[in-house]
């Protein structure tokens, strides 16, 4: 209040100095410059008042609707197509190779009968698995998503379903508790759950076409649950028909194989975080499992899979776009209970009975640097220890001879935006006796379309 | 055995429990929603950013810890309009019911403002455009009004308990904030009209509100980093006299473009804080904005 007598006061003063002008004009500017300054202040002072007083009434009106009328809150800003917008987001990645082997025709590897999926893709050109992916809410309570891939095996173009699930929203179940049934990568080590898009090398490690050929999707469904707790816990478990690799052949009767896991992860500063799993899968191929050329190799029985994973990822100056250091690490334990019976090395042999105990199968192990936001190398080792054949088996698929697979991979890639991909990469491959592979592989990633979040 | 059992109990809880009960807890997705957050809240909620502001919030991996702070927070805060498309949603669906879109622990702040620079036509050929318009709405300090106004409207909902400390606290920041609005326009006044360059399309919002005049930018494509021949065309057009005093970047953005373009034409390359933390002076959202008029009237007098 002092301050509004005081300007009057000198508002009365300046009227009254005017009668005297020619008096006082030195005096006069000094005063009409004090004047202007404080009638500046009042305004400010006056305009706060009034926001203040603005703000007051929108407190009312507001606690008014949150009291009684409806405090109506905007349906938002999840991404849509304006014109379509109950379109489910449609995305496709295309994939293409360049493929050079020094080791002509097919290319062994000591103790295993690979699947098709886990086979050396062909020499040359080829266009790789063009993945189609249609995802959308369903509703309020489920989330649903497909993705089909077409891909060329032995000169035949396949459509594969890679995926096709539904999964509930938060809110349906309990918090935390997520339900996903249907086919899906399931969550088994880090590399299953993504699409090999996503991958940072153009082939899979060795334990993922060795063992899973490329990955598992079996179809059957998931529960998992994120624990509340100050560091990232999630554990789940799910029940499966036992239609793919590791398992396959199942009998439709109940289940043929179940899973589950646990993982952790949390940050180390603000920089750092790391994240580790330990999942287990268990099942039954009933009618059997095969693989080798021409699925010479049949196995019937029980196999037990363990997997280890563990993944650090360190932004070295703060700011992971312009720099950025991945370590990645799966191992594989596998126990395996049942007749393995080989038609082609060893035909008069029949089903020959195998009872491995659990034991270390396989493992990969990689380091990603990105040095620049466009430019990342890599480096990966991956090797297989097979199990000793019976001596019925010997010369077969799954005689290793002692040998031990393992590759070395060294690769670059070009990323020009998040949607453009380019790599190149060089695998020295020894996975059988005098067989040293080197590979160069060229590669394109492109994604048009909707292009859902990656994995954590 | 009992008393084993308990203490088990007991240390589960201490690490699972923690202390979520006894204030709101926030999911920030950038620095400034967190200072903000703060500022209405108090010592009445526990704040998360999950990024900080060396961070380029387009370019974030969904982290593990992500994974546990939303699964547990009553209030997801971010910038929306497709700033987070890369990594929010994957978080949404492992998050409770009571943050999900359409939620009142739902907060998109570009939901609440006027959003510019909204494309009448996307194609990726154009970069990475955001069909949703420009989302780095929180440099005009309007808009960060706005929030402030609907955030505390949803910390009343959330926390009806506390609704009078929220109301308090949300009327002495408004009137501050405004205050400080009021003394920013006057100090900037004679910034109107300065022409600049920015890395990245990121200070729309910033040059809107001070009637800068954005010429042009240092990435030939909205999120494609800056190339040798787009630089050089920057170059020449700067050269035939198509006079600029800024080059603006902001703290994740990389320096060596802004730097080279400076030493080619000596006009001053200023990293802005553009968030909170962003430099050292940058405390809070009052310092933030002291500090971006400061800095661009130290730049556009330095060239006169």
């Amino acid at each position: 209040m002092g301050r509004f007598i005081k300007v009057i006061f000198v508002l009365m003063s300046v009227a009254m100095a005017s009668q005297f002008s020619v008096f006082v004009q030195a005096a006069d500017n000094e005063e009409i410059k004090v004047l202007r300054e404080e009638i500046k202040n009042l305004r400010n002072v006056y305009e706060n008042k009034i926001s203040e007083l603005e703000s007051k009434i929108g407190q009312i009106e507001g606690q008014r609707l949150a009291s009684g009328g409806e405090h109506q809150i905007p349906a938002t800003s999840m991404r849509s197509i304006k014109s379509n917008a109950s379109n489910p987001s449609i995305g496709m990645v295309l994939n293409g190779k360049f493929n050079k082997y020094s080791v002509d025709g097919e290319a062994e590897v000591a103790g295993f009968a690979l699947g098709h999926e886990g086979e050396r893709k062909g020499a040359g050109f080829a266009v790789d698995h063009t993945e189609l992916n249609f995802s959308s809410n369903v509703d309020d309570k489920f989330y649903g998503s497909s993705t089909f891939a077409i891909a060329e095996h032995d000169g035949e173009t396949e459509v594969e379903l890679e995926e096709a699930y539904i999964q509930t929203l938060p809110g349906f179940l309990a918090d935390g508790f997520t339900l996903k049934v249907g086919r899906a990568f399931w969550t088994i080590g880090y590399l299953n759950e993504h699409h090999s898009h996503a991958d940072d090398f153009a082939d899979r490690p060795l334990p993922y076409r060795a063992i899973l050929d490329g990955g598992y999707n079996d179809d059957g469904f998931e529960i998992t649950y994120v624990v509340p707790s100050d560091f990232y816990t999630e554990v789940g478990i799910g029940l499966f028909r036992g239609n793919d690799t590791p398992f396959r052949g199942p009998d439709g009767k109940g289940y043929g194989g179940r899973s589950m896991f646990a993982r952790v992860g949390g940050d180390i500063g603000a920089n750092q975080s790391w994240r580790a799993g330990v999942y287990k899968l268990t099942g039954e191929s009933v009618s059997g499992r095969t693989g080798g050329h021409g699925d010479a190799v049949t196995f019937i029985g029980d196999t037990d899979l363990q997997i280890l994973d563990l993944r650090y990822t360190l932004a070295p100056t703060g700011n992971a776009r312009e720099k950025e250091i991945i370590f990645q690490h799966e191992t594989f334990w596998r126990e395996e209970d049942g007749t393995y019976e080989d038609t082609e090395e060893t035909p008069g042999a029949g089903a020959v009975n195998v009872n491995w105990a659990r034991d270390k199968v396989g493992s990969y192990t990689q380091l990603i640097y990105k040095f620049n936001p466009r430019w990342r190398i890599g480096l990966r080792y991956s090797e297989l220890q097979p199990p000793p054949a019976p001596a019925a088996l010997a010369g077969s698929h799954i005689d290793g001879g002692g040998f031990t697979p393992e590759m070395h991979s060294v690769m670059t890639d070009w990323t020009n935006s998040e949607f453009s991909r380019v790599r190149l990469q060089f695998n020295s491959a020894e996975l059988a006796a005098g067989q040293n592979d080197s590979q160069f592989i060229l590669q394109y990633i492109m994604s048009i379309g909707a292009h859902g979040a990656h994995k954590y | 055995m009992e008393k084993y059992s308990i203490t088990l109990t007991l240390a589960i809880c201490g690490l699972l429990c923690g202390n979520a009960f006894a204030k709101v807890s926030l999911f920030a997705c950038e620095p400034e929603w967190e200072a903000l957050a703060k500022e209405i809240g108090g010592k009445n909620v526990e704040v998360f950013s999950a990024t900080h502001a060396k961070q380029d919030p387009h370019h974030i991996r969904a982290r593990p810890s992500f994974i546990s702070k939303i699964r547990r927070a009553d209030l997801v805060i971010c910038s929306g309009a497709g700033l987070e498309a890369g990594w929010l949603p994957i978080l949404i669906q492992k998050a409770s019911a009571r943050v999900q879109p359409g939620a009142v622990g739902y907060l998109m702040a570009s939901d609440f403002v006027n959003i510019l620079e909204v494309p009448t036509s996307v194609d990726r050929s154009m970069g990475d455009v955001h069909p949703e318009g420009n989302p780095h709405v929180h440099l005009n300090p309007h808009n960060i009004l706005l929030v402030a106004t609907e955030l505390s409207q949803r910390l009343n909902k959330i926390d009806a308990g506390n609704i009078d400390f929220y109301n308090e606290r949300f009327q002495k920041f408004s009137f501050r904030w405004k205050q400080a609005i009021v003394q920013w326009e006057s100090d900037a006044a004679s910034l109107g009209g300065t022409p600049v360059i920015v890395h990245h399309k990121s200070f729309i919002y910033l040059i809107s509100w001070l009637n800068l005049s954005q010429k042009g930018s240092l990435e030939p494509r909205p999120g494609i980093p800056p190339t040798v021949s787009h630089l050089e065309d920057l170059l020449k057009k700067l050269k035939q006299g198509d006079p600029v005093d800024v080059i603006m970047r902001a703290p994740y953005d990389s320096a060596e473009a802004s730097e080279w373009l400076s030493r080619q034409t000596g006009i001053p390359a200023v990293m802005m804080p553009y968030t909170v933390g962003g430099d050292s002076e940058s405390k809070d959202l009052f310092s933030l904005f002291d500090r971006s008029i400061t800095l661009l009237k130290q730049a556009a007098s330095a060239i006169k």
